[in-house]
């Protein structure tokens, strides 16, 4: 079974990480390393194990564009953000023997550092029958 | 500049394009791109010289562009917001065409870049100065002080050009099918119009503008890179650097105009127009001849002659009626005119500008009456030839060119020449 582990973030989490002070202080350069290491070792061990499918991270929510129809024409939104706003920031899709065990990976993606940071866990279906199960 | 400053600023000016392309495939944006990496070269050029090129600098640039383009988006998102106006944008219809029809994602992006610069929603002064900036590399300060316009209306060109590439919802692709062969019309004009701005003035007290035609031929060196098979590119590329051979030789030593018939022929260029007569004698068997393969052809056969009296005039007179037949120029019909009187007589040439007189797009241009005066001196109507050169002194802009003009009037006239003088001419 495949799991999509959803991690989010502000745009000001994002600058908080590129070392920009918003109502908290910038990341300093050893602690953004500390977190690119402790991703590498995260996700490398995920690899080893079998368990890891891919893992991305997502540009800035500036960098978004929102598409609607409006009477038959594509429209686009640059931008449809608010600063504030928790969106997607980025994904680890794992295929382990259970949801519990998803969980297990999920918890060592929380910052323990941001207090209320949390992941979601989701089942990725495999099919449209699993919609209906 | 020191010889670090100087080596930097080339090799910004050859990523700027590279940069630019790579930034606005994949964030869009292409107004707002374009600052950004004029600022990223801005903080590269001031950085490097000092403390050293980065290992990778296309990625430093892209990366501080990137950053860059980030916070200008976040400004206008954040203003936006703030009046409460949100960026929103219809997908032009041919966005929407099948994949099918898309090209090669590689297709090179200095290349769209220039296609994107030079589209036709621009105006022409508009299209110059956004290729001098976002495929040339330069700052808005220089290509004002190229075209002698203060900063601030520079500034307002380019941001209307980039304005217009936004409203017409261009997308960052080259042009495909029928339209292809106009829109790269279209680029080669704009790099033989700078081309001829810098040439034109060379004598000028724009001494600068020689540096436009030194950034015409690499940009157009750079396009026939790219192109290498189409005879057209390469005729203009030759075509630019057969003129360029004569800069040396084209004033004397108070700035003032030399013609070519009296031009001292060993200051020409020789490496540039062995360069020159190599490309185009490659390009002309390759199919259909153009405008600017037949120029660059004439221009070869000028280089050609160990001096004036040796110039092949029937073979110009024979390329200027060929270039006549696939133009209706009113200038190629004035060359082709002094060509014949050159081949056949200046009576013969006189007939043909008698033709030209009530040409409207000839109104105010100093050529006519300059080319006429030449030939009426020639067949000793020394009175209409003086009131001719007046008449094209008169009607040129350009301080060199009235100096020869006035003068070649006042020997007409048995006063004394004031060429080389210190007066006002």
């Amino acid at each position: 079974m495949k799991y999509m582990i959803l991690l989010y973030g502000s745009q000001q989490d994002y600058d908080v990480l590129s070392g920009r002070a918003t109502d908290r202080p910038a990341m300093s350069a050893e602690q953004v390393a500390a977190m690119h290491k402790h991703m590498e070792t995260f996700h490398q061990a995920l690899a080893e194990s079998g368990e890891l499918v891919d893992a991305r991270g997502l540009s800035e929510p500036v960098h978004a564009r929102r598409v609607q129809v409006r009477d038959g024409a594509p429209v686009v939104t640059d931008g449809p953000y608010p600063e504030t706003q928790e969106v997607l920031a980025g994904y680890t899709i794992v295929e382990c023997a259970s949801f519990d065990r998803a969980t297990e990976i999920a918890s060592g993606l929380v910052d323990p550092d941001a207090p209320g940071g949390y992941v979601d866990v989701r089942p990725v279906l495999e099919g449209v029958e699993d919609l209906a199960g | 500049m020191s010889e670090a400053a100087s080596s930097v600023e080339g090799l910004l000016r050859a990523l700027a394009p590279q940069v630019l392309g790579a930034l606005v495939r994949r964030y869009g944006h292409f107004d707002s791109a374009e600052d950004a990496v004029q600022e990223a070269l801005i903080v590269a050029a001031s950085g490097w010289p000092r403390d050293g090129v980065p290992e990778n600098p296309r990625g430093w640039l892209i990366t501080v562009a990137s950053r860059r383009l980030t916070d200008l988006l976040r400004g206008e998102q954040a203003r936006r917001r703030r009046e409460d106006t949100v960026a929103r944008w219809v997908l032009p219809e041919q966005w929407q065409a099948p994949a099918a029809d898309r090209p090669p994602a590689d297709a090179d992006d200095t290349l769209i870049l220039l296609f994107l610069c030079c589209h036709p929603a621009l105006s022409p002064a508009s299209q110059i100065a956004l290729t001098l900036r976002a495929v040339g590399g330069l700052s808005t300060a220089e290509v004002a002080r190229a075209f002698l316009v203060p900063e601030a209306t520079m500034t307002r060109r380019i941001s209307r050009g980039k304005q217009r590439i936004r409203d017409s919802g261009l997308r960052f692709a080259p042009p495909t099918g029928p339209e292809r062969a106009d829109r790269l019309a279209a680029v080669l004009h704009v790099l033989y119009l700078i081309f001829t701005e810098g040439y034109a003035r060379t004598a000028g007290p724009g001494l600068l503008r020689g540096d436009l035609t030194a950034e015409a031929i690499r940009l157009t060196r750079l396009v026939q890179r790219l192109l290498p098979d189409d005879p057209e590119v390469t005729g203009l590329l030759a075509l630019m650097l057969l003129t360029d051979a004569r800069a040396p030789a084209r004033t004397g030593p108070n700035g003032e105009l030399v013609p070519m018939a009296e031009q001292d022929r060993r200051r020409w260029r020789a490496d540039q127009i062995a360069e020159g007569i190599a490309l185009i004698t490659a390009a002309l068997p390759r199919g259909v001849v153009g405008p600017y393969q037949l120029q660059a052809a004439i221009a070869a056969v000028h280089d050609e002659a160990p001096d004036a009296a040796a110039t092949d005039w029937a073979q110009i007179t024979a390329l200027y009626k060929v270039l006549l037949a696939i133009s209706e120029n009113p200038v190629v019909a004035l060359n082709h005119a002094v060509a014949v009187a050159m081949s056949r007589g200046a009576p013969a040439g006189l007939a043909l500008l008698a033709e030209l007189a009530d040409d409207a797009r000839l109104a105010d241009d100093p050529r006519l009456p300059a080319a006429r005066a030449h030939l009426w001196e020639l067949t000793g109507e020394r009175v209409a030839a003086r009131e001719a050169f007046r008449m094209a002194a008169a009607r040129s802009t350009n301080l060199a060119q009235q100096r020869y003009l006035n003068a070649r009037a006042d020997r007409l006239a048995g006063e004394p020449p004031t060429v080389g003088g210190g007066g006002a001419g």
